[in-house]
C-alpha cells in the first residue's frame, strides 16, 4: 500500500474511510469503551512518555541498559526453552496416557503457580544454602557437601521457568484434551506411529494454545522483582524500580516501562504472525474425549518421571522446605487470623477472577460481532496490562480514579456533603486494578479456545434468526467452557499471590496472604513468611481441583 | 457441581461486598471525627512487634490504629498522588533519606512536641521537627572469627585495601542501607572519595553482590568471602533465629564497629513523621510520642534487636554485649540530600 502513488493511496484512504463508516456498529463501540477503560491506565503511563526521560536517562542507557537487556534476554530465551519442555511434555502425557497417579498429577501440574516465584526462589535459597537442608542432609548421610550456587542467573531463569511453566501446560492440555481425539484416530489409521504423530500433527497443531501460554510466561518473566532483585540479576524490572526510586526519577521509570512494552508488544505481534500462518479452526464433533494409552515397560516409567519431576521440582520440594520452616516458626507466626486472611483473600481472587474473565469474554465477542479486524487487534491492547509492572499499574489506576475522586468530592461538597476518597481505597479501585493487570491471563486461554470454533456453528445459529447473545450462551459458551474454566483458575491463582498492587491500593481492613507473606520476608524473615505462603498454596489448591473436575467431567 | 460454584461464587460475592458496606461505614465515621479514635498509618516496619506496640497504644488511649503496609518509596508516591484527600497522618520508615525526601516533597509537618524534642538526640531528628527518629541499627562489618583478626580492621575506608581482595561480601545497591552508607562517605569525605572508595570495594568483593544481609553472613561462614557488611540488628535476629543451624552460623562472626577512631560507625535511624494533610493530627503526635516511650522502646529493641533512642532504656542483652560503639554524629538528613548521588555513583563504579 504505501508503494502506491498518492492518488490511489487517497483513493484507498477514501475506501478506507467509507468502509469504517460501513462497519460502525454498536458492538465495535462497545468494544472500544471496553477497551478504552480497561486500557486507561496504561494510556496515562503512555502520555507521561511525551514529557521526557529524567536527567538520568544518559546515565542509565552508558551504564545499566546494556545488563538489563542481555539479562532480560537471556532470562526470555532460557526459560521458554524449559518452559516448554516441562509444560508441552507433561501435558501431552497426562492426556495421552494412563499412568499411575495420573489424576492427582493432572491437576498437581497447576499448582507450581501458586506459590509466589519470589517465595520459590527463597525455598530454593534455603535448600541449597549454607546451613541449609541439602546440607543438614548431607551431613546426616557423613557425605562431603558441595554447595551448589542457585542465586545467580541461570538460578533465576530455572525459577522462573518451574513456577511458571503452569501456563503452558493449561492452555495446551486444553487442546490436547478436547481436539486432538479425531486428529489422533486419523492418524492412526494411516498407520503413523506415536512419535511421528506427535511431532509431526500435535505439535504444530497445538501451536497457538502453546504460544499463548509461552507469551503469558515470558510477560511474567520480564516483570518479575522479587526474586531477580534477591538473586542478583538486574533485569528491566528491577531497573524501573531503581529508577522511580532510587534516582528519584519516575519520568525515567516510564521510559523504561515502555521500552518494556514495546518488547512484549513484539512478542505478542510476533503470536500472531505465526497464529496466522496456520490459522484454522476445527472439530465440530469436538465433544470426544482422547482415547488414552496405557504405556508399556520402560516406557511407563519414563512418562511417570517425566510427569512428576516438574510438579517435584516446582511443587513438592519447595512445599516441603516451606513446610519445614512454617513447623519451627509456628510457635510465634500462627494465628487464627489467617483463616480469616484466607478467606478474605479467597474472596477477592474468586471475584476479580470472575469480572477479569467477564471483560475478557466481552472483548473477545463484541470484537468478533463488531467483525472489524482492526477493531479485534485496538482490543488487544487491554493486554498489555499484564507486562506492566504491578506498581506502574497502581500508578496508572490512581492517576485517573483519583481525578474522578476529586471531582466526585468537589461536586459532593456543593451539595453540602463532605467525603473523602469515594474510589481510592475501596475495593472498587483494587479491582479495576486486578482486571487491568490479569487480563491478558483471562484472554489468551479463551481466545485460544475460541478460534477454534469453527465460525459456521455461530453462524448457522444467526442465520436462524437468534441474536449473537443468545448464540453465544446457548451454543459458543459450552464449546469454549474449558477455556473459560481455565482461566477463571489462572486468574484466581494470579490475584492470590498478587502484590505490588495489592499494597499500594488495598482498603485499610483487608489483608490478604501475599501481603502477609511480604510483610515478613520483606524484612529478611523468610521463614516466618512460610506459613502465609502454604495458606496462599492450599487456598489456591480448593478451585484448581475443584475446576479441574469440572473440566475433565465435560 | 455447578450449584457448588453458583454457591461459592455467591458467598464471595457476598464477603466481598460486606467488606465494601464494612469500608463505607468506616469510612463515614472517620469523616465525622476527625478529632479522635483513629490513627491512620502508613508503614514501612513490617514487623511482628510493631503489631504490638500498636495494639499496647490502642488499649491505653483508645484510639484506633489502622495500618497500610508498603514500602516507603511507594507510601511516599501514594501520599504524593492522594494529595489534600491522604488518609494518612503518620508516615513510618525504616531510613532517614527516606523521611527527608518526604519532607522535600512536603508530604511532612513541622510539629511541637516537647517530648520528641527533649528525648531523641538532636543527630536522630530533623532540624525543623519533621521527623523524628525512633529506633537506631548500625551498618557493621561482620568478620569470619577463624580467618579475621579484628586487630585488622579499622574504617570503611580501609576496605579498598588490597588485602581484602576477593573477601568482601555486600548486598546490591538496590538497597536503601547501602545507599545511605554511600551518602554517608559522600557527606563525609566527598564526592570524588566516595567514588573511589565504591571502585575499591567492587575490586575486592568476593561475588556478585546478591542476596540479604543475613546471605552475607552465611556466606562468610561458608568461606566464600572473610568479611560483610551488614546491619547490626540482623545479626541479632539471626542469634535468636527458631533454625538451629542460622544460630550456630551466626555464633561463628564477630562483629567490628568501624571508625571508632574518627567519625564513628555510620548508623540509621527508622523513623516517623506526621503527614502535611493529616485527618487526626493529634492523635498522630500521640502516637508518635507513643512510639518513644519506654515500653515501646523496649519492644522494639527486644524483639527486633534495635538500639533504641531513648536513652534512658537499655539494649537487649545480646546487642548489649556487642558493647558500646561511637556513632557518626552526621545530620541524618544529609543521607536523603546525597541519596540519588550514591547511586549515580554505586552505578559508575559497577556495584550491581
Amino acid at each position: 500500500m504505501k508503494q502506491a502513488g498518492n492518488k490511489s493511496e487517497a483513493f484507498s484512504l477514501k475506501t478506507r474511510i467509507k468502509r469504517l463508516k460501513r462497519d460502525i456498529n454498536k458492538w465495535s463501540v462497545l468494544t472500544l469503551t471496553i477497551v478504552f477503560f480497561l486500557a486507561l491506565p496504561i494510556i496515562f503511563i503512555g502520555v507521561e512518555l511525551f514529557s521526557g526521560p529524567g536527567e538520568t536517562w544518559g546515565h542509565i542507557v552508558k551504564y545499566l541498559l546494556p545488563d538489563y537487556i542481555w539479562n532480560s534476554f537471556y532470562l526470555v530465551i532460557v526459560c521458554s526453552f524449559l518452559v516448554l519442555i516441562f509444560g508441552v511434555s507433561s501435558a501431552w502425557f497426562v492426556s495421552r496416557y494412563d499412568f499411575l497417579f495420573r489424576k492427582q498429577m493432572e491437576w498437581l501440574l497447576i499448582l507450581p503457580l501458586a506459590i509466589p516465584s519470589y517465595i520459590v526462589g527463597y525455598a530454593y535459597a534455603g535448600i541449597f544454602d549454607y546451613g541449609g537442608s541439602m546440607d543438614l542432609l548431607f551431613r546426616q548421610l557423613g557425605l562431603e557437601f558441595i554447595r551448589i550456587d542457585i542465586m545467580n542467573r541461570a538460578g533465576l531463569a530455572f525459577i522462573l521457568s518451574i513456577s511458571l511453566f503452569p501456563y503452558v501446560y493449561v492452555s495446551a492440555r486444553a487442546f490436547f484434551l478436547n481436539q486432538a481425539n479425531n486428529l489422533l484416530e486419523a492418524s492412526k489409521m494411516l498407520g503413523v506411529g506415536e512419535r511421528k504423530t506427535f511431532f509431526k500433527l500435535m505439535l504444530p497443531l497445538a501451536r497457538p494454545a502453546i504460544v499463548a501460554g509461552l507469551v503469558l510466561v515470558l510477560m511474567e518473566v520480564l516483570n518479575d522483582y522479587g526474586a531477580a532483585k534477591y538473586y542478583g540479576v538486574n533485569t528491566f524490572t528491577t531497573g524501573i524500580f531503581r529508577s522511580w526510586f532510587s534516582l528519584e526519577e519516575p519520568q525515567t521509570a516510564v521510559y523504561l516501562s515502555a521500552l518494556l512494552i514495546l518488547i512484549i508488544f513484539t512478542l505478542i505481534l510476533f503470536e500472531k504472525w505465526q497464529v496466522r500462518k496456520i490459522k484454522f479452526t476445527s472439530s465440530k464433533t469436538n465433544s470426544t474425549q482422547i482415547q488414552r494409552k496405557e504405556p508399556k515397560g520402560v516406557m511407563q516409567w519414563v512418562i511417570f518421571s517425566a510427569v512428576s519431576l516438574p510438579i517435584i521440582l516446582g511443587f513438592i520440594l519447595p512445599v516441603i522446605q516451606l513446610i519445614y520452616w512454617a513447623v519451627i516458626t509456628a510457635s510465634t507466626v500462627f494465628d487464627m487470623e489467617f483463616i480469616m486472611i484466607s478467606l478474605q483473600s479467597f474472596a477477592i481472587a474468586i471475584v476479580s477472577a470472575i469480572i477479569t474473565v467477564f471483560f475478557a469474554l466481552l472483548l473477545i465477542y463484541f470484537s468478533k460481532w463488531s467483525t472489524l479486524t482492526t477493531i479485534k487487534n485496538i482490543s488487544r491492547i487491554g493486554v498489555l496490562g499484564y507486562a506492566i509492572p504491578g506498581a506502574v499499574i497502581a500508578i496508572g489506576i490512581m492517576i485517573p480514579t483519583l481525578a474522578l475522586d476529586k471531582w466526585l468530592i468537589n461536586m459532593l461538597a456543593k451539595v453540602g456533603v463532605d467525603s473523602g476518597l469515594i474510589i481510592n481505597g475501596t475495593l472498587i479501585a483494587l479491582l479495576y486494578a486486578y482486571a487491568v493487570r490479569f487480563l491478558a491471563v483471562a484472554y489468551n486461554p479463551i481466545d485460544s479456545t475460541a478460534l477454534k470454533v469453527d465460525n459456521s456453528i455461530p453462524d448457522s445459529s444467526k442465520v436462524l434468526g437468534v441474536g449473537n447473545l443468545k448464540t453465544f450462551l446457548k451454543i459458543e459458551f459450552p464449546l469454549i467452557k474449558t477455556g473459560v474454566f481455565s482461566a477463571v483458575i489462572l486468574v484466581f491463582i494470579d490475584v492470590m499471590k498478587e502484590l505490588p498492587l495489592t499494597l499500594i491500593l488495598k482498603p485499610y481492613h483487608i489483608d490478604t496472604l501475599a501481603v502477609k507473606a511480604f510483610e515478613y520476608a520483606s524484612d529478611e524473615m523468610v521463614m516466618e513468611a512460610s506459613i502465609p505462603s502454604l495458606f496462599i498454596i492450599f487456598t489456591a489448591m480448593i478451585p484448581v481441583i475443584f475446576l479441574n473436575k469440572l473440566l475433565i467431567k465435560k | 457441581m455447578k450449584k457448588i460454584l453458583i454457591a461459592l461464587a455467591t458467598f464471595s460475592i457476598v464477603v466481598a461486598c460486606g467488606d465494601q458496606n464494612k469500608k463505607k461505614d468506616d469510612q463515614s465515621s472517620t469523616a465525622e471525627t476527625t478529632t479522635s479514635q483513629v490513627v491512620n498509618v502508613y508503614t514501612h516496619r513490617h514487623y511482628e512487634p510493631d503489631q504490638n506496640i500498636f495494639k499496647m497504644f490502642e488499649e491505653k488511649t483508645g484510639i484506633k490504629v489502622k495500618v497500610i503496609n508498603a514500602s516507603a518509596d511507594e507510601l511516599i508516591q501514594k501520599m504524593k498522588m492522594e494529595g489534600k484527600q491522604s488518609p494518612a497522618d503518620v508516615l513510618i520508615t525504616v531510613d532517614a533519606g527516606r523521611l527527608s525526601r518526604a519532607k522535600d516533597e512536603g508530604l511532612l509537618q513541622s510539629i511541637e512536641s516537647d517530648i520528641l524534642e527533649k528525648e531523641i538526640p538532636s543527630h536522630l531528628q530533623d532540624v525543623d521537627n519533621q521527623w523524628f527518629g525512633l529506633t537506631k541499627r548500625a551498618r557493621i562489618i561482620a568478620y569470619a572469627k577463624d580467618r579475621v583478626k579484628p586487630e585488622d580492621l579499622s574504617t570503611y575506608e580501609d576496605l579498598v585495601n588490597k588485602k581484602w581482595k576477593g573477601k568482601i561480601l555486600v548486598r546490591s545497591s538496590s538497597n536503601i542501607y547501602n545507599q545511605s552508607l554511600m551518602a554517608s562517605i559522600i557527606a563525609n569525605n566527598g564526592e570524588a572519595a566516595a567514588k573511589s572508595w565504591a571502585e575499591g570495594v567492587v575490586a575486592n568483593m568476593a561475588r556478585s553482590p546478591k542476596g540479604s544481609d543475613r546471605d552475607q553472613v552465611k556466606a562468610v561462614v561458608a568461606g566464600e568471602g572473610d568479611i560483610a557488611i551488614v546491619n547490626s540488628y540482623y545479626i541479632g535476629k539471626m542469634l535468636n533465629s527458631p533454625d538451629a543451624e542460622e544460630v550456630k552460623t551466626a555464633q561463628q562472626i564477630g562483629l567490628f564497629f568501624p571508625n571508632q577512631n574518627d567519625r564513628g560507625t555510620h548508623i540509621n535511624v527508622s523513623g516517623a513523621g506526621v503527614a502535611k494533610y493529616a485527618p487526626n493530627k493529634e492523635n498522630a503526635i500521640l502516637f508518635i510520642e507513643y512510639l518513644i516511650s519506654a515500653e515501646a522502646q523496649q519492644v522494639f529493641t527486644e524483639a527486633n534487636y534495635e538500639y533504641p533512642v531513648l536513652e534512658s532504656v537499655e539494649p537487649v542483652k545480646d546487642i548489649k554485649e556487642w558493647g558500646e560503639f561511637k556513632e557518626d554524629k552526621l545530620g541524618l538528613n544529609k543521607l536523603g540530600k546525597h541519596n540519588k548521588k550514591a547511586v549515580l555513583i554505586f552505578d559508575e563504579a559497577g556495584w550491581k
